[in-house]
């Protein structure tokens, strides 16, 4: 008997991948379900403004000293590496505008956002799979409290509205950091340099990237608070929630740059 | 953690720092666009516009002063294209003002560059059309480069052929030049030449020796001293 017990666990590959994808079509429901959850109580009163401001804090502030250091290597390894290539063609007049192009449509909006699914991402998965486990969300239920608008509307909300804000001051960082790049090995004026970065900028190039930012942010929340909310392996399980926030977060990122980018070529 | 008063500062100095950062740059781009400016706009009409597109630059006397705002075909060889250009220019602009479409260095944008006009002409108004200046396409100077080439290839084929005889001795300068029998026979006739003016100077020598001729000499001698005692 034991045999045959035995013998009828062992999995086909061909059901594996099943297995696999069902898990996998169950787990875009429940997300799609949340999201739906996620925007109705966001809309409906009563709104919990000081938990909001106060994950605005955790989520924005306290991730600016990180972002800030991560965009101004950025602007500055950017022009570092790009001016031998520009310099052979005898274009380093370009630089400014080329790598202030870079930064506002691409580098600083995608860069920022997975920076931030790897410290808001990971601490939202981990502490609300941590609440999970310990039952401390039951028992906000319990006792009457709403745990998805404290715990997942505040946290969503806060990294949708944040991330577009830590962007633009990376942005402006980053154009800092290539200012310095550009005068390792040449002499551009402060003035000259943002003169040139403003006058290839044009509306299409900020308007497209600032607004991918805001769904950046809301996957990145979203993602966290549904791995979070729905850990169910004990404390394993937090460690599970925190890493899978991270690694959907950040090819949720890749996705919805991918798409935005097409969406944008649309209109150009 | 509590939700102190000075969290919230901090949330706000951030946001409004961003947000004012984010303002700065909108109205930077903005004002380029002259967007935030008052401007007026004028038109030309070209037969080609070379790839010009909106949002390019105008230039007058060097400044960019506006761009481009749309471009519309009108008939099948012709397309007007309306610029917007910052109201400051205007009283600079003439109405007989051309409009050239140009080049932002080799690699450049298409810009539109306007000549100024003349100071006798009334200042161009809003909504007007200026005179059109269509310049050299780039496939018309290589038209002509092709022309040129053409000719320049004629030209060093004949030089060729030329240099050619020469090498070979061929004509009256390859000869000259290569021909060592002819070089030869020029060497002998200078040789000849110089033993014939020797042999000369000593039959003038005899003569004037001579009796028969000495009267002449000696006349022709007195003549030249006598010249020389005048000066």
């Amino acid at each position: 008997m034991e045999g045959k017990a035995a013998i009828n666990t062992v999995q086909t590959p061909e059901a594996g991948i099943g297995k696999r994808m069902r898990k996998f079509f169950i787990s875009v429901s429940d997300l799609s379900a949340f999201t739906l959850r996620f925007v109705k109580e966001a809309f409906t009163p009563k709104y919990e403004i000081y938990e909001f401001i106060k994950q605005a804090y955790l989520v924005g502030y306290q991730s600016f000293p990180l972002v800030a250091i991560t965009g101004f290597i950025m602007g500055l390894v950017l022009t570092i590496q790009s001016r031998p290539t520009l310099a052979q063609f005898g274009a380093e007049s370009w630089l400014p505008a080329m790598v202030a192009v870079s930064i506002v449509r691409e580098i600083g909006p995608v860069i920022t956002a997975l920076i931030f699914a790897g410290k808001v991402g990971s601490g939202i998965g981990a502490e609300l799979a941590s609440m999970k486990v310990t039952e401390q969300i039951d028992a906000m239920e319990v006792s009457g409290a709403n745990p998805f608008k404290y715990l997942v509307v505040t946290r969503t909300l806060a990294t949708t509205l944040m991330l577009p804000v830590l962007v633009v001051a990376s942005d402006g960082i980053s154009l800092f950091g290539a200012y310095v790049g550009c005068n390792l090995k040449g002499d551009v004026s402060f003035k000259l340099f943002f003169l040139q970065v403003f006058d290839k900028l044009t509306f299409s190039d900020v308007f497209p990237a600032t607004i991918k930012t805001f769904f950046f942010g809301l996957a990145v929340g979203l993602i966290a608070c549904y791995k979070g909310y729905n850990s169910n392996k004990g404390t394993a399980g937090v460690g599970e929630s925190a890493n899978a926030s991270v690694v959907y977060g950040s090819l949720c990122i890749f996705i919805i740059d991918m798409i935005a980018v097409q969406f944008t070529s649309l209109f150009n | 953690m509590k939700n102190t008063t000075g969290n919230k500062v901090k949330v706000g100095i951030f946001v409004t720092v961003s947000l004012a950062l984010f303002t700065v740059a909108i109205y930077l781009i903005g004002q380029r666009q002259q967007l935030f400016s008052d401007a007026f706009h004028i038109s030309a009409v070209f037969k080609d516009i070379g790839g010009l597109q909106g949002g390019n630059n105008v230039r007058f006397s060097g400044i960019n002063v506006g761009i481009v705002e749309d471009i519309e075909q009108i008939t099948d060889s012709t397309v007007r294209i309306n610029m917007r250009i910052g109201k400051a220019t205007q009283k600079f602009i003439k109405k007989n003002a051309r409009a050239t479409i140009g080049s932002d260095g080799l690699m450049g944008n298409k810009i539109v560059v306007i000549s100024p006009g003349t100071a006798d002409n009334r200042v161009v108004a809003d909504n007007d059309q200026l005179n059109a200046f269509q310049a050299v396409s780039m496939d018309e100077i290589m038209a002509k480069i092709k022309v040129t080439a053409d000719n320049a290839a004629v030209i060093t084929g004949g030089l060729a052929s030329i240099v050619g005889n020469i090498s070979e001795g061929r004509g009256t300068i390859g000869k000259l030049f290569m021909d060592t029998v002819f070089a030869k026979n020029i060497d002998n006739s200078l040789i000849n030449i110089k033993q014939g003016t020797k042999g000369f100077k000593q039959n003038m020598d005899a003569a004037g020796n001579s009796f028969l001729l000495r009267g002449f000499f000696k006349k022709k001698n007195k003549e030249k001293e006598q010249k020389n005692k005048d000066k």
